[in-house]
């Protein structure tokens, strides 16, 4: 099952080793496991402390960044022709590849870790999984966190490789009932840097209207390029995992964070639950609409 | 009724006598009462314990991970006291169990490096007078709600006790030229990694261990809390928590639920 | 309670044993479908013979002239400008992705609007729907709505259809009162009648607007209206007033009703929607 050396600490081995299960999840999602079949055998979890700097982000330099080969990269040319060591001769988008590497390699180094929990206590999946990432005591230091519920299918021979889901009970029930097996949890970070170009920062500082006759308003190109772009990096990220299955229960959130003036970063992440189609769709009568007395 | 080894004060015991005339009181919500008196089960009355406990003081070295046992034993022996309150209180009342049990840890302004711990919850009694005292000859006790206390019985499963685990945990601070960087990437840390594995590992081998003494089936609703009290960020403490359960019947009487689509705001 | 609708049982310990099977051989085409609906919205959408086709998302920033949350009278017309512009471009941009992917109407768009000294943000995220297995349509067939795909279930099923989002905007300046006003007016239980019509009419002006974006969709209605109003966080003297609603139109002839069936709940947590065991 698991091909790479341990490299679990030994507390967690004496912990998996032990005879009772233990189980993260609320009794109404242990009894809705219960109901499918599926045997939970313990909690498992595994983590990852990454040093965390925004190194890389050396900011802006004398002429703008050539781009790694495969990354997002949009610059933006100052169209007033002025020379002067206060105003922004150029603009630029691009993609942070090495963020997104580095927060790929923390989430599935805690991933694989609890995977191999699973795999050291026979376990066939992993629901009702729950990811976290955050800063530790120190500065510098973030640590990814997941844990879910080990369990087994009862009458069922082991699957090749262990599945998991962010889903838990009746919904999980729902997922299968509605002809789908869960495959895997999905989750990617885009990041987009963003060193303003002077019509970027005029209009980020409220100054805008100096540099254009008649529009009061209007659209920030550059940020909205960014914004746009973290998002569809974000997707196309978890649209390569999926290899033709289908995303579920997905949740996508922005961040954005000031470095300096003119100097952003904008971050997109997705997760969601990787499923796919095992029988055809069995369309259930309309659900009967309900008003509670109270 | 009076149990001579019990060290339960004096109010406490007037207040348990008025309950065992046929009173009951308890935190429940109608919803949770009716639903423990569909599975058999009447509430005796609201229960709790209380310790106030001075916490040790540990020194930890600034640039190691370890594990703080003097404070580790302190804030489980504290917890454990409450509850072995909260126990005898429910066991003087002829209580099966306790449903609902709140853990909470308080600090006063008076007392410092002191904490109480206090832990409350509804004790309930079956109605068919068979004992549900569980191995240890005790209460059992559970952080289930009313609801949860119904659906778990459904699936054939008894709770035996709220069982716990913890581990308080220096966690190393990193040295200014460790902290500047020693190769400009974001890489895996694999001490700070280890020794948050292992706080939380020895947090949840403990909790096990103490289902294991009540010949506990498995634990549910396992819940693991993570709190600086009052020690400053990089002392933690890892508790466990969890409701230990036995199988005590093959059958499950879980009915089908039934699709609606609520109109309820 | 009315006993439940018998349904064929389902052997669900035996259809998950299915289902894991098949992860081991090779994966059927799940159509790459991606959502972020919870199970329940899905099959709700497929009881009416809807499916998800696609996450899409929208995003627009506008820029505010700084000077103009300076003390001044009546309405800050820059800053209405610049909110409308914003929910204007981000909608068009979500309805452009879902026309891309082949959905015929977004639901669940979660809005999230930001307001800036400096500029204006509109983000928007939803799933493209359509109904199952159908091929694209006309552009200005699509819809955008904030309706959680639940609604939109309950409002197709009694003969309603969504139209888009309508929005509306207005910010304004607070009047100011004269130090000899404030002085006199201190001790005293008074209305500021300048106040109640300055506040109560910027909310009119805004829900002006957002009727005058719905009747431009040929709408006959617009549901589920939030207002969101208050001073800006970096200049008390102004406040905003933004509404948005879902503009909807009768698809049928006549209203179906849904006739629902009433039910004791014994739960605590009020679960506004999901499927529940009555027991």
């Amino acid at each position: 099952m698991t091909p790479t050396p341990s490299d679990l600490p030994e507390a967690a081995k004496r912990r998996l080793s032990q005879g009772a299960f233990t189980s993260g999840l609320s009794v109404s999602d242990f009894a809705a496991c219960l109901e499918m079949g599926l045997e939970p055998l313990g909690l498992v979890q595994g983590f990852c402390a990454m040093q965390w700097t925004t190194f890389g982000s050396f900011g802006r330099g004398v002429t703008p960044f050539a781009g790694s080969s495969s990354g997002y990269v949009e610059n933006y040319q100052c169209p007033h022709g002025m020379i002067s060591s206060e105003h922004r001769m150029w603009g630029q988008n691009y993609e942070q590849t090495w963020i997104e590497n580095s927060w790929r390699d923390g989430f599935n180094s805690a991933y694989s870790r609890m995977l191999e929990e699973a795999g050291t206590l026979g376990a066939h999946g992993v629901v009702g999984l729950i990811d976290s990432e955050g800063p530790l005591s120190d500065v510098g230091v973030v640590e990814f966190h997941l844990s879910g519920t080990a369990v087994r299918v009862l009458d069922a021979p082991a699957p090749h490789h262990v599945w998991s889901t962010y889903l838990a009970g009746q919904r999980l029930a729902k997922i299968f009932e509605a002809g789908y097996a869960p495959v895997s949890v999905v989750s990617s970070v885009a990041s987009v840097r963003v060193l303003s170009s002077c019509i970027t920062e005029y209009l980020m500082g409220g100054t805008g209207a100096m540099w254009s006759v008649n529009a009061e308003t209007t659209e920030i190109e550059q940020i909205v390029s960014a914004q746009n772009e973290s998002r569809a990096i974000a997707r196309s990220f978890v649209r390569a995992q999926l290899h033709g299955d289908a995303l579920h229960g997905a949740s996508m959130t922005g961040l954005t964070r000031e470095f300096a003036q003119g100097d952003l970063e904008i971050q997109s992440r997705l997760s969601g639950n990787r499923i796919r189609r095992f029988k055809d769709f069995d369309p259930l009568t309309a659900p009967r609409p309900t008003v509670r007395l109270s | 009724m009076s149990n001579p080894t019990n060290d339960l004060p004096q109010a406490t015991e007037h207040r348990l006598e008025e309950l065992e005339k046929g009173l009951f009181t308890s935190d429940l919500s109608v919803n949770e009462f009716l639903l423990i008196k569909e599975v058999g089960f009447h509430p005796v009355g609201f229960v709790m314990g209380s310790s106030i406990y001075h916490t040790g003081i540990q020194t930890r070295k600034w640039s190691q991970s370890q594990e703080l046992t003097k404070l580790t034993e302190a804030m489980y022996n504290a917890r454990e006291l409450a509850m072995n309150r909260m126990e005898e209180e429910a066991a003087e009342l002829g209580a099966d169990g306790v449903v609902g049990v709140r853990l909470d840890v308080n600090y006063y302004e008076w007392g410092k490096d002191a904490a109480e711990f206090i832990a409350v919850g509804t004790a309930v009694k079956a109605e068919d007078g068979v004992s549900r005292l569980n191995q240890l000859g005790k209460p059992f006790t559970s952080d289930l709600s009313g609801q949860d206390f119904w659906t778990l019985r459904q699936t054939g499963y008894m709770p035996q006790g709220l069982v716990m685990g913890t581990c308080v945990y220096h966690i190393a601070h990193r040295g200014i030229g460790q902290t500047l960087g020693t190769t400009g990437q974001n890489v895996e840390l694999p001490n700070f990694t280890q020794a948050l594995y292992e706080a939380r590992e020895l947090a949840m081998t403990r909790m096990q261990d103490e289902a294991a003494r009540l010949g506990a089936s498995g634990i549910v609703g396992v819940r693991l809390e993570e709190k600086s009290h009052q020690w400053g960020s990089h002392t933690i403490e890892f508790l466990a928590l969890g409701t230990a359960v036995t199988k005590t019947s093959e059958e499950m009487t879980l009915a089908k639920p039934t699709t609606i689509i609520s109109l309820d705001n | 309670m009315s006993a439940p609708v018998p349904e064929i049982p389902l052997d669900l310990r035996a259809e998950v044993r299915r289902a894991v099977a098949s992860l081991d051989h090779e994966s059927r085409d799940s159509g790459s479908m991606t959502s972020d609906l919870s199970i329940d919205e899905e099959l709700n959408l497929h009881s009416i013979g809807w499916e998800p086709v696609a996450l899409v998302s929208g995003v627009s920033v506008f820029s505010v002239p700084v000077g103009c949350w300076n003390w001044g009278q009546g309405e800050i017309a820059v800053a209405s400008a610049a909110q409308a512009h914003a929910f204007h471009h981000a909608i068009t941009r979500i309805h452009t992705e879902a026309a891309n992917v082949g959905g015929h109407g977004v639901v669940g768009v979660h809005i999230e609007r930001l307001v800036y000294s400096t500029h204006i943000e509109v983000s928007l995220v939803g799933t493209a729907v359509r109904p199952v297995g159908a091929g694209a349509i006309n552009g200005s067939g699509i819809f955008v709505s904030d309706l959680s795909a639940r609604d939109f279930t309950l409002l197709m099923i009694a003969g309603w259809e969504p139209l888009g989002l309508a929005t509306g905007a207005s910010f304004v300046f607070a009047p100011r009162r004269s130090v000899a006003t404030v002085l006199q007016q201190q001790s005293q239980n008074v209305e500021l009648t300048n106040f109640t019509e300055a506040m109560y009419s910027a909310r009119e002006s805004a829900m002006e607007r957002m009727q005058q974006s719905a009747l431009a969709m040929h709408g006959t209605g617009v549901v589920e209206v939030k207002v969101v109003e208050g001073p800006m966080r970096f200049a008390g003297h102004a406040v905003g007033f933004v509404a948005v609603g879902t503009v909807v139109r009768l698809a049928k002839t006549t209203h179906q009703l849904i006739h629902p069936t009433m039910v004791v709940s014994l739960n605590d947590q009020n679960v506004a929607f999901d499927a529940q065991t009555l027991a």
